[in-house]
């Protein structure tokens, strides 16, 4: 349609988030603005889609030079691996401008500021601008979780943020890395993500900023032994921040390991994907069992979103085509379940006022509509055959087994785990006798299940017709796989060396 | 002699304005304000000036003065303006702290321009006795500053330290430059550096120890450890426009002559190199868990800046692998100043009369009171930490991209390592001014306009800085 799509995509947001927090108006005007701009997003978002060619390259790219001493850029594109990623966050986040009305004027800007950093981080095809937004993204996360955040929130905000940070500062140094790679091999200073893919990096060092990476993105999904700051991050931040990470952010987090890791660091790679695999299943059974055991449902939420990430991570880190394709669906049906769940948890802490789940039940009989959608979301997150995840789990699992049975074998189990705590929670929370918390529950407004049926409609659409998705993921995740060295070729030859490194390890 | 004349002219006008107000505060008919109008105004011009000087490339036709003993380099240029900068800076945050205090008189101002004209000098110098010269003149009218406010013991207490502490590494500038001139028979940074290269670094103990008591007064000015102890409590002392001009333009000073004298000869560079490497990263952590401790807010600034020393040594030890050398120096120099600077500035029209409020519990619940300064505090806090889109950033970047250029991963990670364990105290100041209740209304403190405007500049120059690096 015009010609800077992206760049309006990520800077609408971030100028009337700016704007927002600056000018003195009424929380209302600045939720009707909110909405108003997301909703924006959301139409050039579906533009985007539509004009999405599958070409399995960079499409839509934006090229600005902005240092051209050391070849940085303002460069955007997207490819099959972005967009989906793109297309949920604008999908979402308009809804919580419609289930949540009674938040300050910051708390919507920031969802603004926040909105349009993801975007950025997605976009970005430059490793410097990808940075930028990656650090931008925390910010607002970082103010919405201290003001507006549950009674322990300083802890639980001082705990994500000097995680976070702690691990993007390394990625800083393996970026630089990177670069002087680059330069070293090619002579040019650059940092286009793409050119990175050029890289065959091998080595000490250049495990050591594997590692760098590693860490950063490890920690934004995340991954065992990873993942402390989360249930205390989920649990104490308002809905809208729950869910922005879970649905999300988390989402970059593997997002960046397969734009950048995956294609610099190819031998690298390979030789510790066996390690990270089993990271992958640890963390999944892991955090599955502990929410077996947790008394309060958002802290149940939390867990289960670590769990069912771990499952994403499996299938970035098993390379192969029909991994990555499913982990990228997967990512997509995460946020439309295990993130709208924390959305559903959000009204039901507003209306009851607790979030323990024993003083809950019975919820059914008295808001049927709520049950029913909760139910969908969470038949979609244990991946259910005719929801979103089933298509998804299925992928990952077929092509972890074609990686390593035993990984495969592992995962398909943990699914059983999530089966058991979603099931027991509901039966908890939603039959069984009605207590008094939830005695007078009042089911959804119309307008609240009008913004829930495009996700549960979506949920239902990509369980049972995934064709057209698959079909603009897969060139690109293809092209990972169809290069003069693919990663996958190396993976026999590299899992020995696996072996050994762990051997020597424990000497 | 228009050539020489143009190199020189930020310098001239410097000093000059310093002369001139000296001698019109005899005449009682002359205001303080006055005086601060016609300083800040020299400043700027001065600025304008060099800036217009930096853009436009080199006019001239010699970039150097009186027989090589100043040269005039992009390097020295992108210095000069950072000092200029922070003398304009230094002067309008000076106007809103002497609206709640009153020890100033037409002199500071005076003192200000003298010590700015030295630093200018320090930039350009490749001499060595010229280098103490420039130090001195810079010095003195640094210890008058610091204890400008008579009736403070504190203020008092840390000009006691400084001075003798400072004399002291003028001493050692002194006595080393006499063994290198002994051994080399030039005080010529660029005949030194041709000696080095002909005989060997190693082997003559003449210039081995003269350039480790050069390398010592430097490293006590730059306050980078183990001579750092000094900074704390003069910080502490000194009033809050001083500290932050400290802070900022006498340490651009300070490296810009550092790198200058280690360009000389790359011979000299890599003989210290091991030395520098490890000083700087003590300089890192011992800045970081010393400010970690720290209740007051000046005292916090103080040990990051040693830490800051830290990262420039970074780019001391990296110098060879540098587009243009001290480039990158020069561009965390400038995102250094400008995040300090910033926070000074606002830190002038919020700590109140004598300088009561500059403890972090101060500030709680600042951004319900006074929202927009607490955004600007925050904004300099995350350059200072580096967090993207602030020209913090992209110094550390710069800074990170040359170690590792120059080989020097280990530096590089420990820099990065140094950067999380900084993370703490730098949030630590915005969630307390942001997550806590008000406890006061901060409502006594009417900032004077000229403060919250020159505030709201720098917030848009740590922006400005990291979109348009024209450093480099």
């Amino acid at each position: 349609m015009f010609a800077h799509l992206l760049s309006v995509m990520i800077f609408l947001p971030i100028v009337a988030g700016l704007i927002l927090l600056f000018a003195p108006l009424s929380r209302t005007t600045a939720r009707i603005v909110g909405f108003g701009v997301s909703l924006a997003v959301l139409v050039l978002s579906i533009d985007v889609y539509a004009g999405f060619s599958a070409t399995g390259k960079l499409e839509f790219v934006e090229y600005i030079p902005w240092i051209p001493s050391l070849g940085i850029a303002y460069h955007l594109g997207i490819d099959g691996i972005s967009l989906f990623i793109l297309m949920a966050s604008a999908v979402l986040l308009p809804m919580v401008y419609v289930l949540f009305g009674t938040r300050e004027k910051g708390y919507y800007a920031n969802l603004l500021l926040v909105e349009g950093a993801m975007i950025g981080a997605v976009c970005a095809a430059d490793l410097v601008l990808f940075y930028v937004f990656w650090e931008v993204m925390l910010l607002p996360v970082f103010f919405m979780l201290g003001l507006y955040g549950g009674p322990r929130k300083i802890h639980a905000t001082l705990k994500i943020t000097l995680y976070t940070i702690a691990g993007s500062l390394l990625m800083l140094a393996a970026l630089a890395y990177l670069a002087v790679q680059y330069h070293a091999l090619t002579g040019e200073w650059s940092f286009s993500i793409e050119k990175m893919g050029l890289l065959d990096l091998s080595g000490h060092a250049a495990a050591l900023a594997l590692f760098g990476f590693m860490i950063a993105f490890a920690i934004k999904i995340p991954l065992f032994p990873f993942h402390t700051w989360l249930p205390d991050a989920y649990t104490e931040a308002p809905t809208a921040t729950t869910f922005v990470l879970s649905a999300i952010m988390a989402k970059i987090g593997v997002y960046g390991v397969i734009r950048v890791v995956m294609p610099a660091f190819e031998m690298e790679f390979a030789r510790y994907a066996l390690f990270f695999a089993y990271a992958g299943v640890i963390g999944m059974m892991y955090c599955g069992l502990t929410a077996i055991a947790q008394k309060d449902y958002k802290r149940l939420l939390a867990f289960s979103s670590a769990s069912h990430m771990g499952i994403i991570a499996v299938g970035v880190f098993s390379m192969n085509v029909q991994a990555l394709t499913g982990t990228i669906y997967q990512i997509v049906a995460h946020a439309t379940s295990t993130g709208v769940l924390f959305l559903f948890a959000g009204i039901l802490e507003e209306r009851t006022r607790t979030r323990t789940i024993n003083d809950l039940g019975g919820i059914a009989s008295q808001a049927p509509i709520f049950a029913l959608f909760f139910a969908i979301a969470m038949l979609a997150s244990v991946g259910l055959p005719g929801t979103s995840g089933f298509i998804g789990e299925f992928l990952i699992i077929l092509g972890a087994l074609k990686f390593n049975v035993a990984v495969g074998v592992l995962t398909g189990l943990s699914l059983i785990i999530g089966v058991c705590y979603m099931l027991w929670l509901f039966q908890r929370v939603f039959f069984e006798k009605t207590k008094t918390a939830s005695e007078r529950f009042k089911d959804l407004s119309p307008v609240e299940s009008l913004a829930f049926v495009p996700v549960i409609l979506l949920i239902l659409v990509m369980g049972i017709y995934p064709h057209p998705f698959l079909r603009k993921i897969e060139p690109s995740t293809a092209q990972y796989f169809a290069a003069a060295t693919p990663i996958v070729a190396q993976a026999t030859t590299a899992t020995p060396a696996l072996a050994a490194d762990l051997t020597t390890e424990k000497n | 002699m228009t050539n020489d004349f143009m190199l020189l002219f930020p310098v001239i006008l410097v000093s000059l304005g310093a002369i001139g107000l000296m001698l019109a505060a005899t005449c009682r008919c002359v205001q303080i304000e006055q005086a601060a109008w016609a300083c800040g105004g020299l400043f700027g011009f001065a600025f304008l000036v060099q800036l217009a000087a930096t853009l436009t490339g080199d006019q001239a036709l010699y970039s150097s003065l009186f027989n090589d003993i100043l040269v005039v380099s992009p390097f020295s240029k992108a210095a000069s303006l950072v000092i200029l900068g922070c003398g304009l800076f230094t002067v309008c945050s000076s106007l809103s702290y002497f609206k709640k205090n009153n020890f100033s008189s037409t002199e500071y101002y005076s003192l200000l321009l003298f010590a700015a004209s030295g630093m200018l000098l320090l930039t350009m110098t490749r001499e060595l006795i010229s280098t103490f010269i420039a130090l001195e003149i810079m010095s003195l009218a640094i210890y008058i500053l610091v204890g400008y406010d008579r009736d403070n013991v504190l203020s008092t207490e840390a000009v006691m330290k400084y001075l003798i502490l400072g004399a002291f590494a003028g001493a050692f500038l002194t006595m080393g430059s006499a063994f290198v001139y002994g051994a080399a028979g030039s005080t010529k940074f660029a005949l030194i550096g041709n000696f080095v290269a002909t005989t060997g670094f190693l082997s003559n103990p003449a210039i081995l120890a003269g350039s480790f008591f050069i390398l010592v007064a430097l490293l006590f000015k730059a306050a980078a450890f183990p001579f750092h102890a000094w900074v704390l409590d003069v910080y502490d002392g000194a009033s809050m426009p001083i500290t932050g001009f400290m802070a900022t333009a006498l340490k651009t000073a300070i490296f810009a002559v550092f790198a200058n004298f280690l360009l000389a000869d790359s011979g000299l560079q890599q003989g210290w190199v091991t030395f520098l490497f490890y000083i700087a990263i003590l300089s890192m952590f011992m800045g970081n868990f010393i400010a970690i401790g720290q209740s007051s807010l000046k005292r916090m600034l103080a040990a990051s800046g040693i830490v800051h020393s830290g990262y420039l040594l970074i780019g001391l030890v990296a110098l060879g692998s540098q587009p243009v050398p001290g480039s990158v120096v020069a561009f965390y120099l400038a995102a250094y100043a400008a995040g300090t600077l910033g926070i000074f500035s606002a830190l002038s029209y919020l700590s109140g009369k004598g300088e009561q409020w500059k403890n972090f519990d101060d500030f709680k619940g600042l951004a319900k009171t006074k929202p927009y300064t607490a955004f600007a505090i925050s904004i300099f806090l995350l350059s200072m930490a580096g967090i993207p889109p602030t020209a913090g950033f992209m110094g550390k970047l710069y800074i990170i991209l040359a170690a590792i250029q120059a080989g020097q991963i280990t530096l590089a990670v420990l820099g990065i390592v140094s950067s999380i364990v900084a993370m703490w105290y730098y949030l630590r100041l915005i969630v307390t001014m942001y997550f806590h209740a008000p406890e006061r209304s901060f409502a006594e403190e009417c900032p004077s306009r000229i403060g919250t405007v020159s505030t709201l500049v720098l917030v848009l120059c740590v922006f400005a800085i990291s979109l348009y690096p024209i450093a480099l």
